[in-house]
């Protein structure tokens, strides 16, 4: 599925253990790794670089590094879409502080503007182990249809254990729409009966795409679409959330009025697989 | 001045009479499906000079007087009342919901208040005697006025009718839930703009200073007050008593805001809106606080203001046959015509257009506020008003039938009207594919495409996962090259094994061919066949008819 990992490498704590997850995915997946690192080429950064691909383990010969200048995120989504990367690692610190959410990380902006999958890993380890808990969010769109079975067919090579796909909706203006004489449990009566359908739906769309060999569990909450699915994944403890990408690029206004996958790319609940 | 015991026993009978007549027509509007707003407004009229005043009128003057500290003290409470009416209203907007309806939801948006407000705008401007105004400089502040009052939508309705029309979980409905919202926003910032324009509420600041603020304020709430409301309230929630402790946070910022905006010389309705957006946009607000605080205001508050629109109005003597109408024929044009257009445009069908322009068209309790604060201010007269509000009414009352009627294109897909007793056959098969050879015939005579093509793609899907459901109910289907969907039922004598989930044979076999790349279409008319044959029994009883017409007309009857 992923014939080309690239990772996003910079000389930070978590360098070595990114180099160990993403040899750990390139096996899995029988692939080539691409490693970008951006900064200026000379003795001392090759050799940095060098002694952190060796410390990982890694065979230099079995890799391609790609070096690039510039604004960070920029060159690396510039490098790995000229070198058809289909799948960007890169390491994610859980939130950022305001300012830098709203103006863009590197992490972030490889989220929002990487044209192919990413995977923003959390806390990336020197001990890699497969991920056991993998959680998908889905709407009933055809491309969500290619991201269910990316991360069936990821969860089916890590063996994994649990494989919940979750549903979030929400009806704005509810409260508005029911009217004043509804009572608290014929509220929360209504949303049971709305959860309960979606549930049934979910049901026929899992089962139109036919997923074998691991137990699907399916979840539906009711909430702001974005932020309870991620927040179920969060409580739950899972070890990869995985979501589609968005259709169109995510600008300002998408991280002022959050909504959707803003939500993940805001606080991540987990390791975040992007799926485009 | 001050309130002596005999005033204070008035007002208090004054409230508790308006409270008891707004409840009781409110109810009673309620049970003939009717919004309870025209019941309390109606309660209001019957309260009014129109009707109570006529009757008996030193009995009105005493119980409700036009002038003293009784009057002022009703005021206050009317403004507090439509104050938490916004402040709720503003709870409901979700601009979120506007970004991801992307375009559609914007061009809808955009054009519904583009298109009514040049047409009231002009309207007013070049014909003011049709709104009984003169030609003096008031004309221009006027026309402004009618341009805006025209472009509001009124939320708390809108999302009633797409409820009641079933279609609020649709993508129709949340394109015209998205759009509304954005309608408002603009609705009422532009207004406030207005009443700053004409110095309504000034405290001295000039034009252009009430504008900065107001912008400034809407940005700062709307960007870091939202953040920090949101890392708020899950501390309320969590650590003071509920719903006491977010009840009251939401009251105190509702009404910071609202002082704020009414001390930089725009209306405080706009603060405590603008603040109810915030609030409502945290992901922690529980669906119950907002129940809790929309039962308040919509029990307490809102009867309150809007039977007090009657108590200030005289409906009979104000009533403008040519007002009333000119307001109802530009309100109908440029709400319909102009969100139309802008769903139209930015892809929706043509009934489905007509469907967002009728739903937009509802304009609902906002309506009658922004009228009487107008009259407040006195940017229109009574007659206007009259015109308004029973324009806000009609466009309530309409909006429902007349999005229905145009959704009737959109109930084609649904699977009891894509039923006909021509396609229900009565087969004798023992294998599957036989029976679903004779279904793929029926559908290859109305979809236009070949058996074989049919036949492949049903066998294919079958072939990997089996489509029995329960109760005997098999669905077979495909998604294939065609425009509509088709369904076709064969009922057959023997039970053959679809490998259903409770063990049973198929015995009713229901053929579902769907357009490709459509998978909302083939979801929802699975989940509906499925859940027609939930009841068992009722399943049962199919088995005893003899022929299609009788099938037919029996599984038209089940629920």
């Amino acid at each position: 599925m992923f014939s080309k990992i690239g990772l996003a490498i910079s000389f930070s704590p978590t360098g070595k253990a990114l180099v160990k997850e993403s040899l750990r995915l390139q096996r899995l997946y029988n692939s080539q790794l691409a490693l970008i690192h951006i900064g200026e080429r000379n003795s001392e950064s090759e050799e940095l670089l060098f002694k952190t691909i060796d410390e990982a383990g890694a065979e230099r010969d079995n890799l391609e590094i790609i070096w690039g200048e510039g604004d960070p995120a920029t060159a690396i989504i510039k490098a790995g879409i000229e070198s058809g990367i289909d799948l960007l690692v890169a390491g994610g610190l859980e939130k950022e502080k305001m300012l830098k959410f709203y103006f863009g990380s590197v992490a972030r902006k490889i989220m929002r503007e990487f044209p192919a999958s990413s995977l923003i890993l959390k806390s990336p380890s020197l001990e890699p182990v497969p991920f056991k808990k993998f959680f998908i969010t889905v709407d009933y769109s055809s491309r969500c249809e290619k991201t269910i079975l990316a991360a069936f067919q990821f969860a089916l090579k890590e063996n994994a254990e649990e494989f919940t796909v979750i549903r979030d909706f929400y009806m704005p203006g509810l409260t508005a729409a029911i009217g004043e004489n509804k009572t608290f449990d014929e509220l929360s009566s209504l949303i049971d009966q709305m959860k309960y359908e979606e549930e049934e739906k979910m049901r026929l769309y899992i089962n139109e795409l036919n997923l074998k060999g691991l137990e699907i569990k399916i979840v539906c909450v009711y909430g702001k679409e974005g932020w309870e699915d991620s927040n179920y994944a969060r409580t739950n403890e899972a070890d990869i959330f995985v979501v589609t990408g968005p259709e169109k690029k995510m600008r300002f206004l998408d991280r002022l009025f959050q909504h959707e996958v803003e939500f993940s790319f805001e606080s991540l609940p987990a390791n975040l697989l992007i799926i485009k | 001045m001050q309130l002596t015991a005999e005033h204070i026993t008035t007002f208090i009978l004054s409230i508790s009479i308006m409270l008891l007549f707004a409840k009781v027509l409110g109810e009673l509007f309620s049970k003939l499906k009717q919004p309870a707003i025209v019941g309390e407004i109606v309660a209001g009229i019957l309260l009014g000079p129109t009707v109570f005043g006529m009757i008996a009128p030193e009995m009105f003057q005493w119980l409700f007087p036009q002038q003293g500290v009784i009057k002022i003290a009703l005021d206050s409470f009317t403004t507090i009342a439509v104050i938490l009416l916004l402040l709720i209203s503003g709870l409901d907007v979700d601009l979120s919901i506007v970004l991801s309806q992307g375009k559609k939801a914007i061009s809808t948006s955009f054009m519904g208040l583009v298109i009514p407000f040049v047409l009231g705008f002009a309207a007013s401007y070049l014909f003011p005697q049709l709104m009984g105004i003169g030609e003096d400089g008031s004309k221009f502040v006027f026309a402004l006025f009618m341009g805006t009052a025209l472009s509001i939508s009124a939320l708390p309705v809108i999302a009633k009718t797409l409820m009641d029309l079933n279609i609020f979980k649709t993508k129709l409905g949340f394109i015209i839930i998205a759009a509304a919202m954005l309608n408002d926003l603009f609705g009422w910032l532009i207004f406030s703009i207005i009443l700053g324009l004409i110095g309504a509420n000034s405290h001295g600041f000039t034009f252009e200073q009430t504008l900065f603020f107001t912008i400034t304020f809407v940005l700062v709430v709307l960007s870091i007050g939202k953040k920090i409301i949101n890392r708020i309230i899950p501390f309320i929630q969590a650590k003071i008593s509920f719903p006491g402790g977010i009840l009251n946070f939401i009251l105190i910022l509702g009404f910071l805001g609202a002082a704020f905006t009414e001390y930089i010389g725009i209306h405080a309705i706009f603060g405590a809106f603008i603040v109810g957006i915030a609030i409502g946009d945290s992901v922690h607000l529980k669906e119950n606080t907002r129940q809790i605080i929309h039962q308040f205001v919509s029990n307490i508050f809102a009867p309150l203001f809007f039977v007090s629109i009657g108590l200030r109005v005289n409906f009979i003597a104000n009533f403008d046959i040519v007002i009333v109408l000119a307001i109802l024929l530009l309100a109908f044009t440029g709400k319909v015509v102009g969100c139309g257009f802008g769903a139209y445009w930015s892809g929706l069908n043509k009934n489905e257009s007509l469907v967002v322009g009728f739903g937009m068209n509802s304009r609902g309790a906002m309506e009658i506020i922004l009228g009487i604060l107008a009259l407040q201010a006195g940017l229109i007269h009574e007659e206007v008003f009259v015109g308004l509000v029973i324009m806000a009414l009609f466009t309530s009352i309409s909006s429902a039938p007349l999005m229905a009627y145009f959704l009737k294109e959109k109930e084609k897909t649904k699977f009891k009207n894509l039923l006909h007793e021509r396609f229900v056959i009565f087969t004798y098969e023992s294998e599957k594919e036989k029976v679903i050879s004779k279904l793929v015939e029926v559908a290859s005579r109305e979809v236009i495409l070949e058996r074989e093509t049919i036949l492949k793609e049903v066998m294919l899907r079958e072939k990997y996962l089996p489509t029995g459901i329960a109760n005997y109910l098999a669905v077979p289907h495909a998604k294939i090259k065609i425009k509509e969907p088709f369904v076709a039922i064969a009922v057959n004598s023997e039970g053959i094994d679809f490998e259903a989930a409770d063990g049973l044979p198929s015995r009713i076999i229901v053929l579902l061919v769907t357009p490709e790349n459509n998978n909302e279409i083939q979801l929802q008319l699975l989940s509906e066949i499925a859940g027609k044959f939930k009841n068992k029994s009722e399943v049962e009883k199919l088995f005893t008819l003899k022929n299609s017409d009788e099938f037919y007309q029996a599984l038209k009857l089940m629920n």
